[in-house]
């Protein structure tokens, strides 16, 4: 058990928020909101500097790709960060450019990138398939909430992957969404704390009340909690249980998260002036994912106790 | 970063399953529903520890030269995990192992180490936690029992109270006001005092928790020689602080918590109930806080076991803990119904417990000021 980052780690994520320091963050987030669904330039720099390969790599491992996943979702990143850097890895899937969208078969719902994806990977109850997109630019549903959303197509060039892949693929894709809606989560808080500290109402800062010094230390409690379960289920190599875990504890706190933030900040957090809206609506594009809470939530039952989801 | 069980560690739970699995059979497993370390149950594990101790597991993590088996912080841990497990058959020894113990050897003069710790380290003595007061509770530092130097000797008067184990303890950790009550808590004192003294009256409290045991102590003209002081006059409230700081985690109640559940699923799953898809849905959420509690208390034993200055994550760990605890106290009646109303029931035993999480070792809302203080620097009210 060590809970400290090993060197590696350490300087693996330094050179990342160097790189993500660059290539993305709120500004670029900003841009490109105006421009484009998803962030090609930032995809290449991470793929030229070769974090899309940390997953195989023996000093750095699924973990460490996941501390990257976090880095990428606190920095606003829109990239498929959760599908190149722990999902293709985890399936032996080898590195593909462009956006890759992520679905879990079943479920005729938007999907967060299908509008452009290049590749669509679905899993199925009992299948995992990958296939390139058909989608075209009329697949794409309009939505506020800061990733681009689209409908699926008709399948093309569909490959089946081996048995057993899709599970694989669901639990590296509850990781890896938990991963990034935990580095959000944290911008979110801290946005929210600072804002407490500050601010002033009947001559007193906001956050020296303790109805909301309550909250906040709880939310921290719930974030913390997502945050090590998160860790412990890469390190673990995703493990079903450990997963959903991580997941439904995640996705739980971000529904909280969501609430009290907002609440705190009052009329300002609902600007696009200021920051807090760029988590707080990605956040819930994150929270739709596999299920929702519910479904993390019944994985995990079905994982411990062996009962039908 | 990294979240694997050394070697070592692994061998040494298997090897303590194995004892545990032998060794709390019959008796003990009557205990199953009645809650931690039911003081019912005092007689059992007089016996149990005694056979801990021949093993070198009832004080692992002590120095050698006090009776300990010197091992690490996380092999100490385990073992209480794995006691919480099965209702913490030690009892009430927990304490004195945890912090008591560690406190003598820290603060404990050679005449008080040589007296007092062998018979801890051999599990034959209870120790119970003179702390709360009628008046002090949360607000400890307002304490007002009061111990006056006269000669060679200090003279007690006072009372606490919810003082767990009291009725079968043998030596009480005290906390006593020596200074004047405007000193705050620069003005107390901890004394180590046997509970046959004269003038030490114990009062059962009937309470809904379990069978847990509570008391008020009474404590009239109580005569105590100066040795009977731990550390210097008037700095009981620094020892207090440092001893205490891993406490909040000492006891994995989680693990408990979980091991409910996981009966909790098993009577579901035979009824057919756990495929409902609103159970499974409360059955999830309820783990989840397990696991959390389970991962934040790893935390801060790993910074324990490397020896860094305690940190305000305990607070986090110990109000995940709570949260646990009351959400499996909760699916118990929600999802078992009446059942969970029968008495030594798991879901019984559970919310019981449940009730009392948030109130023991600092209240679940003294945990969220600190972490406001503490972590976040919110300013103060």
């Amino acid at each position: 058990m060590d809970f400290e980052l090993s060197q590696t780690q350490r300087s693996i994520l330094d050179a990342l928020d160097t790189l993500l320091g660059r290539h993305a963050g709120v500004e670029r987030c900003r841009k490109l909101a105006s421009v484009e669904g998803y962030d090609h330039a930032l995809e290449r720099e991470l793929r030229v500097a070769d974090f899309f390969d940390l997953f195989d790599e023996d000093s750095v491992g699924p973990l460490g790709a996941t501390l990257a996943v976090e880095r990428i979702g606190a920095n606003l990143g829109t990239i498929a960060a959760a599908a190149h850097l722990l999902v293709l890895p985890a399936l032996g899937i080898a590195p593909r450019e462009g956006t890759l969208a992520l679905v879990q078969d079943g479920a005729d719902r938007p999907v967060r990138f299908a509008a452009e994806a290049t590749s669509i990977l679905v899993a199925g109850p009992d299948r995992c398939t990958l296939s390139a997109s058909t989608a075209s630019t009329d697949a794409a549903v309009p939505s506020a909430y800061g990733f681009s959303l689209g409908r699926l197509g008709p399948a093309d060039k569909e490959l089946e992957l081996a048995p057993g892949t899709a599970a694989t693929m669901l639990n590296w894709w509850r990781v890896g969404a938990s991963a990034e809606a935990v580095g959000m989560m944290q911008q979110a808080l801290d946005i929210a704390v600072q804002y407490a500290k500050d601010r002033q109402t009947f001559r007193r800062a906001i956050g020296s009340f303790q109805a909301l010094q309550h909250r906040l230390a709880e939310l921290t409690i719930l974030v913390e909690g997502a945050r090590w379960l998160t860790y412990e289920a890469a390190f673990h190599n995703a493990p079903a249980e450990a997963s959903a875990t991580a997941a439904a504890h995640t996705i739980a706190a971000l529904g909280r998260l969501t609430r009290e933030t907002h609440q705190i900040m009052g009329a300002i957090g609902l600007t696009r002036e200021h920051d807090l809206h760029l988590y707080t609506l990605r956040l819930q594009a994150l929270r739709t994912e596999l299920g929702g809470l519910r479904g993390h939530r019944r994985a995990l039952v079905t994982a411990r106790w062996g009962v039908p989801a | 970063m990294e979240f694997a069980w050394s070697p070592q560690d692994t061998a040494f739970r298997g090897e303590l399953v194995d004892f545990l699995d032998t060794e709390l059979t019959g008796a003990w497993h009557r205990s199953d529903g009645t809650g931690l370390g039911s003081a019912v149950y005092t007689d059992f594990s007089q016996k149990f520890v005694g056979k801990l101790a021949d093993k070198g597991w009832l004080t692992p993590h002590w120095p050698t030269e006090y009776g300990g088996g010197g091992q690490g912080a996380w092999q100490h841990f385990v073992l209480g995990e794995e006691m919480w497990k099965r209702g913490e058959p030690r009892g009430p020894q927990y304490m004195n192992v945890n912090w008591v113990g560690p406190a003598i050897i820290k603060y404990g003069t050679d005449e008080q180490k040589q007296a007092l710790l062998p018979p801890i380290a051999r599990g034959e003595v209870f120790w119970c936690q003179g702390f709360s007061e009628p008046e002090a509770g949360t607000d400890l530092a307002s304490l007002k029992t009061r111990a006056v130097r006269h000669g060679d000797e200090f003279v007690i008067n006072g009372q606490k109270i919810w003082t767990s184990y009291a009725n079968a303890a043998d030596y009480c950790f005290l906390l006593a006001r020596t200074g004047s009550t405007a000193d705050g808590r620069n003005g107390i004192s901890v004394f180590l005092l046997p509970m046959e003294t004269p003038g030490v009256e114990v009062r059962r409290i009937d309470c809904l928790v379990g069978e847990h045991s509570f008391n008020e102590v009474f404590l009239t003209d109580v005569r105590l020689p100066t040795g009977a002081l731990l550390g210097e006059e008037n700095t009981g409230w620094n020892i207090v602080r440092r001893t205490l700081a891993y406490e909040r985690v000492g006891a994995p109640r989680y693990a408990r918590a979980a091991l409910v559940l996981d009966g909790l699923a098993e009577w579901a799953t035979d009824r057919d109930e756990l495929a409902d898809p609103g159970v499974q849905e409360q059955f999830g959420e309820a783990r989840a806080l397990c696991e959390a509690a389970r991962v934040l208390v790893y935390r801060v034993i790993d910074e324990r076991a490397k020896q860094k200055e305690p940190s305000p994550l305990a607070y986090q760990a110990r109000a995940a803990m709570v949260q646990a605890e009351r959400a499996v106290g909760d699916l118990a009646l929600d999802v078992t119904g009446s059942e969970a109303l029968v008495e030594h029931s798991l879901g019984d035993a559970q919310f019981r417990n449940s009730l009392g999480a948030g109130i023991a070792a600092g209240s679940y809302e003294v945990q969220l000021n600190l972490i406001s203080r503490l972590i976040l620097g919110m300013p103060k009210e």
